[in-house]
């Protein structure tokens, strides 16, 4: 000790979530919505081009990833090198943005550079060429990059859950092979993007200084594509084929971990109980203090980490607990996992775990909507899922008023030992 | 031309205020009205380069000791989920650096948690323990379950014979770990975790007079200490080529050629960071383009600089295309290496070089967070207006700079090469 003289602790404000307001829609003549979050303080400007072009609406496998992918690989009037060149002397990038419901995307540009960055983003977008050269050698990196994904414990235990979950022939479930990269052609990437790249599936999101200074520039370069000449994409209809609960073991040879994934099928964001659920998978696994880092980590040291979601793609959700651990020790986590939400479904959390977790999650929401980069964020989840406007200030309220009945409640209707898929991927 | 140049870069100071303590603890300060946050950074000047060489991973292990609690606040997380806030840290071969960010309004609860674990830690083998086994499962997960995730475990011994970055962060070895006791720990703690060894930086919606005077109140009384001399072995002039080829389980090659380079203020490490940007840092870099896309001999390829304090690596990174004689891949890199001492880059390299560099820093001053970082980091680089200053470097790297940084810089003498090939180990 190297001073002994205590002061006392000072007193802590209660955090509140802050402005969570969703931010102005405008529209461009040709109706493109387009979202502009302000109050930015430096000269950039952060813009997001979204289309409903996931996985999910894709009719040949990685299709969308693809397609997406080769978006900057060549346009009707420049060849790849020539358009890449282009972008980076602008010092902005495009970056790819491929979910399983969607795709498009992203840059952050200097502001003076806008104009330049704009025309570019509007070639790649809508007259990408698909050339076959570059699919070849995009096709070699991504079948390169699978087979080193063969060899992660996580990835493995990730696809043998999503396709217990949702079914091997479901978009959310699939697991790709080989094969399908090989034997995917520039001709599926040309039909999906005919289809799904177009004004009347997008929507623009612009974050920054003086965001409204950009709409004139987004009006020359988007504006003017017209909707009418492309074909309306529809949101297939998807058919799910869920495995029956239990242990399912995929070995990775030599590996001196093994991924421990526990997880079953959860409720979509429009269920008037996912935002409380929310908060009760904070309470078993999301945060640093969580039952299952204590138990797991800080008491057994099992683990570097152990985390707990409620996620939801637009039609599915889910509930899955993660961790890696050492060979000799995944039977022993799986034993603690269940022992800690048995606690959850017997035992009210205390009024002190309720109060820290709300704060958390105040804190958390409150950072989630500071700087215009993150409220671009944000509000991306709510337009993507159709989530509601009003989303964080439903959750803010839900964090603010929840109690510890409640979220027993949760655990006993949610979290059912019955209902998981129990996943080991590691050595024999 | 350069004149205009200046002029918008110029524009886009950050302020700060700066004071030092009685004890020797230098607080910084920098008011961003944007945001109702504010970052606190505490950035200790210790790190792996600190190490016993019998006893290494110990500065990162005694990273997560910080946040095992004290006898008064037992547990770290607590106070600062209760006032809204997150946290977290990182060792690297330099220093190690932690920080809360929360509710602007809940600063001092912040500056009670650090004085706090500055002051006093209860270092107890049983959690001392624990945190063994945890950090034997992050140098597991981190570097021993990833493909190619030992690279650059494997790269330190080969370029660096005598300096402490022979070894990562992690540590040589999990027996290292396994080995720690509380002993060191105490010493280790004793030595660096001072005010006199210690940068406390705040970025965020704050008054700095108030800050300092919460500093004073808080950090004022703790004991200065010394951490003494570093007196650390310098690395000699490398004089030949090192070579270490390894098997592994992994679905294809990876080539890694390493370069001695100079200290982090060094001006070779402002021309050379440029140059990594025009070699690698785009699609329409040289490598991509060139090694990747017209040549195909790899599927990607980085170019990169440790970064580190003390001379440091510029580090040459890439996954082979499958069927590629890695032999014919290094002499392709050698080539375009060879070329930049021949000829200069163009001017429209080093312009979309700027303007990238122009983006990435702008970037970074969209999080408070990350502007207390930089300035912890510039002050125990020397001068925490080198957050300023720096661009000025950047921005007067000429091409003959670049074309002599390379003939320096690219010999095969001063090279480590590792061949990562799949087999069996």
């Amino acid at each position: 000790m190297k001073q002994t003289e205590i002061k006392e602790a000072p007193a802590i404000i209660t955090p509140s979530a802050g402005d969570t307001s969703f931010p102005k829609m405008d529209k461009l003549s040709n109706s493109v919505p387009v979202c502009l979050v302000g109050n930015g303080t430096v000269d950039l400007l952060r813009i997001e081009f979204v289309f409903r072009a996931g996985q999910v609406m894709e009719d040949v496998h990685l299709a969308a990833s693809s397609a997406n992918a080769m978006l900057t690989e060549g346009t009707a009037d420049h060849d790849a090198a020539t358009i890449n060149d282009l972008i980076d002397s602008t010092g902005a990038a495009l970056n790819h943005i491929a979910d399983k419901d969607a795709a498009g995307l992203v840059t952050v540009t200097l502001t003076r550079k806008l104009e330049e960055v704009m025309d570019l983003a509007r070639e790649v977008l809508f007259s990408p060429s698909f050339p076959g050269n570059e699919f070849r050698m995009l096709t070699d990196r991504r079948i390169q990059s699978f087979l080193t994904g063969r060899q992660k414990t996580s990835v493995i235990a990730r696809e043998a859950f999503y396709e217990a979950l949702c079914g091997a022939g479901n978009p959310y479930g699939r697991i790709t092979e080989e094969s399908d990269y090989r034997s995917l052609t520039t001709a599926d990437l040309h039909r999906f993007h005919k289809k799904h790249y177009n004004p009347g599936n997008m929507y623009i999101t612009v974050a920054g200084r003086e965001p409204e200074k950009a709409l004139p520039v987004l009006e020359k370069y988007f504006g003017a594509v017209s909707s009418g000449q492309w074909e309306q994409p529809v949101i297939p209809s998807i058919h799910y084929d869920t495995a029956k609960p239990g242990l399912i073991f995929r070995e990775i040879p030599d590996s001196v971990q093994s991924t421990v994934r526990i997880g079953w099928k959860g409720i979509t964001r429009d269920h008037p109980e996912y935002q409380g659920l929310q908060v009760a998978t904070m309470i078993l696994g999301g945060y640093f203090g969580s039952r299952l880092m204590r138990n797991i980590r800080e008491d057994k040291g099992y683990t570097y980490g152990i985390h707990a979601v409620a996620g939801a793609f637009r039609s599915l959700g889910y509930i899955t607990l993660m961790t890696d651990v050492a060979n000799e020790y995944r039977e022993a986590t799986l034993t603690e996992i269940w022992k800690e939400i048995g606690r959850l479904r017997e035992e009210e959390v205390s009024d002190d775990e309720m109060t820290l977790v709300r704060n958390h999650l105040m804190g958390e929401i409150a950072r989630m909507f500071d700087g215009p980069f993150s409220v671009a964020e944000a509000i991306k989840g709510i337009i993507d899922y159709d989530a509601g406007e009003d989303y964080y200030t439903r959750f803010a309220e839900t964090v603010r008023t929840i109690t510890p009945a409640r979220i027993k409640e949760l655990f006993n209707t949610y979290f059912n030992p019955d209902q998981a898929y129990e996943i080991i991927a590691g050595a024999r | 031309m350069f004149i205009l140049v200046s002029l918008t870069y110029f524009a886009f100071m950050i302020r700060f205020e700066r004071h030092t303590m009685a004890n020797g603890l230098r607080v910084i300060v920098h008011r961003d009205e944007g945001t109702p946050m504010a970052t606190t950074n505490i950035l200790y000047d210790a790190g792996s380069r600190d190490e016993d060489p019998a006893a290494t991973g110990f500065a990162h292990l005694f990273e997560h000791l910080m946040f095992e609690g004290t006898p008064r606040i037992p547990v770290f997380d607590v106070p600062v989920m209760m006032s809204g806030g997150e946290n977290n840290a990182f060792t690297n071969n330099d220093i190690t650096n932690y920080y809360i960010t929360l509710p602007a309004n809940n600063l001092e609860t912040a500056f009670w948690l650090e004085s706090d674990r500055m002051r006093g830690l209860d270092l107890q083998d049983e959690r001392l323990n624990n945190q063994k086994s945890v950090v034997t499962e992050e140098f597991r997960q981190r570097y021993l379950n990833q493909p190619y995730g030992d690279l650059l475990l494997l790269l330190r011994p080969l370029a660096y014979r005598v300096h402490p970055y022979r070894w990562s962060a992690i540590g040589m070895d999990i027996s290292h770990i396994e080995r720690a006791d509380s002993a060191s720990a105490r010493h280790f703690y004793d030595r660096f975790y001072i005010p006199a060894n210690a940068i406390l930086s705040v970025a965020g919606n704050v008054d700095p007079d108030k800050v300092f005077t919460q500093a004073e109140k808080w950090f004022g009384d703790i004991p200065s200490g010394s951490p003494g001399n570093r007196n650390l072995p310098a690395e000699p002039e490398q004089d030949e080529r090192r070579d270490l080829t390894v098997h592994r389980p992994v679905p294809s090659a990876h080539l890694i050629m390493a370069f001695h380079t100079g200290t982090r203020n060094s001006r070779d490490f402002y021309i050379l960071d440029l140059l990594t940007d025009i070699l690698a840092g785009c699609d329409s870099a040289r490598f991509p383009s060139i090694l990747v896309r017209k040549k195909e001999l790899f599927s990607d390829a980085d170019f990169y600089l440790s970064g580190e304090a003390d001379p440091g690596l510029v580090i040459f990174s890439g996954r082979l295309k499958d069927g590629v004689d890695i032999r014919k891949a290094e002499e392709a890199v050698s080539a375009e290496l060879d070329r930049l001492a021949a000829s200069h880059v163009t001017t429209e390299e080093l312009e979309k070089a700027r303007n990238r560099y122009e983006s990435h820093r702008l970037m970074s001053y969209m999080s408070a967070a990350n502007k207390a970082f930089n300035l912890a980091y510039h002050e125990v680089l020397g001068d925490a207006s080198g957050i300023n200053t720096e661009t000025e470097q950047y921005m007067s790297v000429t091409r003959e700079e670049i074309a002599d940084a390379s003939q320096r810089t690219f010999r095969p003498q001063n090279s480590s090469v590792i061949y990562y090939l799949p087999g069996k180990r």
